[in-house]
């Protein structure tokens, strides 16, 4: 946890002010259509690339507040957001 | 040993002499000696004995490169003496030695090496498989370093801080000084970490440099004192980085001085920029017998005698292959060391002032020679010298042979921020292709050897630094490159490994006793690159982390592979060896305590962790708590439960925000009605349970269980973030204490204390009111059954918390009124069949499991976390369910956690118990557990393996309904 983390609202913090919450998936999939199979994916299936991965963080010893950023999982620091994407 | 008195760049007082005690015999210090140059100055040689061989080792570097000089000082086995400062009274001994480290009566297994190949211990000693736990005893007694009592328990104090820099200079010589000074030049706040007690690195102890005025040790005084008084460098001695992580995060560990007031102590530094500054040490030669004591590097035979005062031989032989090594000889030989002859390796190239030197003082100088093989068969008595490529040799008596083959760099910092480094041809140095952002290296890791490329190259990182922190000196990072360009570049290196041979006593790796011979084997097996070859021999996995063997056994791999490009093996933290209490800290009690845990430590409380808090588990010595329980179900008692999680949650989507985290409908929460809830993971495991109460408009209070209450704020926000819901949700429960008041005169102590009318007419089984005690003391009131009885539960601002206490205390005086601890609650909520989360359910029990169905809604406009997964797991009928089990022995209680198996015979785990006692109230031994679905039928035999007993002997237990205690629940409702 040594990577630095730019909270949208504390600023640049201390990576063990925050708690992780996994890659962003986009909003829960609508009930009634979708199959098991479906949820088992959005809940459970990761796409664990080595890269810049969007995820979910939470700032949990400062502001409390969950917000996404871009993550490079191969050097574990926090980058940028790719061109197309914000 | 007399130690020399006039040198200007000791470092140890003389005139303080400190007694300890080795071998049983009072020594003598000097305050600032390390614990191995007092042994030296006290004459010891042979320090202990090797991990395998049983070798004689002695003083060989002076930094902790390698294990020779580990021993056991006041119990703690392996303290690295080389770097320890001594103390007063140590008691200092030898390690792996049978008898004495002089004469080991294991010293025979030297011999025996051809016996002990590279690997014999994966190879030969498994077989047969009846022999290895004796050959395991055996090669355990005779082999390994210092011995650890099991009951060893580190008494020094651990302390822990967490400074922040812009620039952290790494190594406080003249690079990394002059670093620091040219980056607080432009404002930066510099933090300087050094290892040994003082600044200036290797200038310290030096006299000659060709061209300069001024002595090495002279320059490295007044850089250090203009640092001291820089107030914008922080500087940090006796601290060795130990580790470097990503967004420039440095860990290094200070060893505290008999002044300072930890032992050690953990420092962790949030830099923006880095220096690594840490300088070269030299590259051990390779030649028989390499590691006999009386040979040493002769950067430490200097150091001996320029930091210490100790002469450290008599006739001395240099074989080294750098110029440092040169004026290493010239030196000790100006100190009174009688210097025989000098070896180098390197044919031309010489620095021609030092060569004009050496013949001016008659040295013996043999260019294109290296030793060949130490003899003496403790200590070293003479040295053969032979020319390289002829093999024609020559030898010398001596008692020291400083032996080197050059300069490696001590690129560890390096390697933990760069990544892999590679193999430079000019410099024979491994260095980093490319550097991250704001990592920047200066001095003699770079190869620089001439004192003022040194200096320039560290004013040069100085300013780069500063300009990536963003200060304005973009101009000075340019002039500062401009005057190192001008100055002499990176030395070139010698590649120089060994004569040929086979190697059979060149030790590549003295921590693990692996020989040239050694790698030959792993070769021949197939393990052709270093890093397998590390792995196979163990080569550099010792204490000193590949100080002796980094750059050699790369470099040995190459040639015997015929394979051009040498690499390195990958570098980890810690760089050192660390002790775990270091890393640990001061280990704070990190628990909180509840406004009532004096009263309760009064009343014979004892207390234990749960979650974050501390909780009275027991009120007397009797673990079964017979009396608290009785006392609860025949009289009344009082329980302390602030510990639970309290939250407000309030705002106009409040409802939608516990619709979602709740399994069961919120909306129907009546006024002045208590709902029992539950929350779900997408999985349909239950991970909280606790009341949900409506105190106005959009506005809840909600309670969890005492380990959940930390995560529900984080788990509300989290299932509710893709919405803009607006609500507000308050973590109370540290500002709100909590009493439960439970037993038949509950409502007799309560009546006495408050006006409000808490008759069961008026205030009945499952609703909450909120009224005033006696003072004004405002509470909100549930009447709710977790134990089974008529109770009340006073959730009572914390401030108020102690007041309430002793009301109810003084109140219940004339009843017996007694606190009780959470065993006699586990024991009474167990007779009721109420589960506690984490207790009766593990990570994979939902809901369902533990027959709380009902508190699911299947309302599909709400649709819950967790909903879809109950749908699936609804038809499995095999799943583990929470069953009620009653032990058909009335004594014997088998443990929490004890696995459940479906017969004696057959012994397939059908499930585990959860929580068991013995019940007063029911007569017998029961208890919950998660069975499998087909056995859960009432009457169901189970056979119960307790696992203290064989595992041939299974109790028996019957399952039986639920709950075992006042089914109807009528006691709670009165």
């Amino acid at each position: 946890m040594s990577l630095l983390i730019q909270c949208p609202i504390c600023g640049r913090r201390n990576g063990y002010e925050f708690r992780y919450g996994g890659e962003d998936k986009g909003p829960y999939p609508d009930g009634p259509s979708i199959s098991p199979a479906q949820w088992y994916d959005y809940v459970h299936a990761n796409t664990c690339r080595a890269g810049v991965v969007r995820e979910w963080w939470c700032h949990r010893q400062g502001c409390g507040l969950w917000f996404t950023l871009f993550r490079d999982t191969g050097t574990n620091v926090q980058v940028s957001a790719p061109e197309g994407e914000q | 040993m007399k130690r020399r008195l006039s040198l200007p760049t000791r470092r140890v007082d003389l005139q303080r002499r400190i007694p300890f005690f080795y071998k049983k015999r009072t020594c003598y210090g000097v305050k600032g000696d390390t614990i191995a140059t007092a042994l030296y100055a006290s004459g010891v040689r042979i320090f202990g004995r090797s991990l395998k061989y049983h070798r004689p080792r002695g003083l060989y570097s002076m930094d902790g490169e390698c294990s020779n000089t580990m021993m056991t000082v006041d119990g703690v086995p392996n303290v690295r003496t080389e770097t320890t400062l001594l103390r007063e009274d140590m008691v200092i001994e030898e390690q792996n030695v049978l008898f004495s480290a002089r004469n080991d009566l294991l010293g025979f297994m030297d011999r025996l090496d051809r016996f002990m190949p590279a690997g014999f211990y994966y190879e030969s000693l498994h077989k047969p498989a009846i022999l290895w736990p004796m050959a395991a005893k055996m090669v355990r007694k005779a082999a390994g370093l210092g011995h650890i009592d099991p009951g060893f328990r580190f008494s020094g104090i651990c302390d822990e801080i967490y400074p922040a820099a812009d620039v952290c200079v790494i190594g406080g010589g003249p690079a990394g000084m002059s670093a620091a000074l040219a980056a607080a030049a432009s404002g930066m706040r510099v933090i300087l970490l050094e290892a040994r007690p003082w600044l200036g690195g290797s200038f310290d102890y030096r006299l000659y440099a060709a061209g300069e005025t001024m002595p090495l040790y002279e320059q490295a005084g007044e850089l250090s004192s203009r640092v001291a008084s820089n107030g914008g460098i922080r500087v940090f001695t006796r601290t060795a980085m130990v580790g470097g992580y990503n967004d420039n995060l440095v860990t290094a560990v200070t060893e505290g001085t008999p002044e300072d007031p930890f032992d050690y102590r953990y420092v962790e530094i949030r830099t923006k920029s880095v220096i690594v500054a840490t300088g070269a040490r030299e590259r051990p030669l390779l030649f028989e017998n390499n590691e006999r004591p009386g040979v040493m590097q002769p950067d430490c035979a200097l150091r001996l005698a320029r930091t210490y005062g100790i002469l450290p031989g008599r006739d001395a032989v240099f074989s080294v292959g750098h110029d440092f090594g040169l004026e290493a000889a010239l030196d000790l030989s100006d100190l009174g060391v009688s210097v025989r002859a000098v070896a180098d390796v390197r044919k031309d190239g010489h620095d021609p002032a030092l060569l004009e030197e050496i013949h001016r003082r008659n040295i013996a100088f043999f260019p294109g020679w290296a030793a060949a093989l130490a003899e003496g068969n403790k200590k070293v008595n003479s040295v053969r010298l032979s020319q390289i490529g002829t093999g024609r040799s020559r030898a010398f008596s001596c008692d020291l042979l400083a032996a080197a083959a050059g300069h490696t760099p001590a690129c560890e910092p390096l390697a933990l921020f760069c990544g892999r480094l590679a193999y430079n041809e000019t410099t024979g140095y491994f260095l980093p292709g490319k550097y991250p952002p704001g990592v920047f290296a200066a001095g003699r890791v770079l190869g620089l050897e001439a004192p003022t490329s040194i200096r320039a190259s560290g004013e040069w990182a100085g300013h780069e630094a500063a300009a990536f922190c963003g200060a304005d000196c973009h101009a000075a990072a340019k002039d500062a490159r401009k005057a190192l360009d001008g100055l002499p570049g990176p030395h070139a290196g010698s590649n120089w490994i060994a004569h040929p041979g086979p190697g059979r006593k060149r030790f590549v790796c003295f921590d693990e006793d692996v020989t040239e011979k050694n790698v030959r084997q792993a070769l021949a097996r197939g393990f052709d690159v270093p890093e397998l070859i590390k792995r196979f021999t163990a080569a550099g996995t010792g204490p000193g982390q590949g100080g002796i063997s980094g750059h050699n056994l790369p470099l040995l791999v190459s040639a015997l592979t015929k394979k051009n490009a040498a690499v390195p093996t990958t570098v980890r933290p810690p760089l050192r060896p660390v002790l775990l209490s270091a890393y640990a800290g001061n280990g704070r009690e990190m628990t909180k305590k509840t406004p009532v845990h004096e009263a309760q430590a009064k009343q014979g409380a004892v207390f234990r962790r749960v979650g974050s808090w501390h909780r009275a588990r027991y009120f007397s010595a009797d673990l079964d708590v017979t009396e608290e329980v009785a006392n609860v179900r025949s009289n009344v008692g009082i329980l302390d439960a602030s510990t639970l999680g309290c939250f407000r949650i309030f705002g106009p989507d409040a409802l939608s925000a516990l619709q979602r985290v709740y399994a069961g409908d919120m909306s129907a929460i009546r006024d002045g009605r208590i709902k029992y809830a539950a929350m779900c993971n997408h999985d349909g495991c239950v991970i909280d349970d606790g009341v949900v109460i409506r105190t106005g408009t959009n506005d809840y209070r909600f309670t969890t269980s005492t380990g959940r209450a930390g995560e529900t704020g984080e788990w509300i926000r989290y299932h509710t973030r893709f919405e803009k819901w607006d609500f507000h949700l308050v973590n109370l429960t540290d500002g709100t204490g909590v009493i439960n008041l439970a037993g038949p005169r509950a409502r007799d102590v309560l009546e006495k204390i408050t006006d409000a009318d808490i008759s069961n007419e008026a205030f009945s089984f499952g609703s909450w009111r909120a009224f005033r005690l006696a003072g004004g003391i405002p509470v909100t009131c549930m009447r709710l059954g977790f134990v089974g009885e008529l109770s009340f539960e006073l959730n009572i601002p914390a401030s108020f918390m102690q007041a309430a206490w002793d009301m109810l205390l003084e109140a219940g005086r004339d009843m017996a009124l007694r606190p009780f601890g959470v065993e006699a609650q586990n024991v009474l909520r167990l007779e009721k069949g109420h589960v506690i989360l984490g207790q009766e359910s593990e990570q994979r029990t939902n809901l369902l499991d533990l027959n709380l169905g009902f508190l699911w809604s299947r309302n599909k406009d709400i649709k819950p976390v967790g909903a879809d997964a109950l749908g699936q797991a609804e038809s499995d009928p095999n799943r583990l369910t929470l069953t009620g089990i009653r032990m058909a022995d009335t004594h014997a209680v088998p443990p929490d956690g004890s696995v459940i198996v479906n017969n004696a015979a057959d012994r397939r785990v059908i499930g585990y118990i959860g929580t068991i006692r013995k019940s007063a109230a029911v007569g017998a031994v029961v208890g919950m557990a998660l069975v499998e679905g087909p056995y859960t039928r009432e009457g169901t035999r189970l056979a119960i393996y307790d696992g203290h007993s064989n595992m041939n002997v299974f109790q028996h237990a019957t399952v039986v309904r639920m709950p075992f205690y006042d089914p109807e629940g009528e006691r709670m409702r009165i």
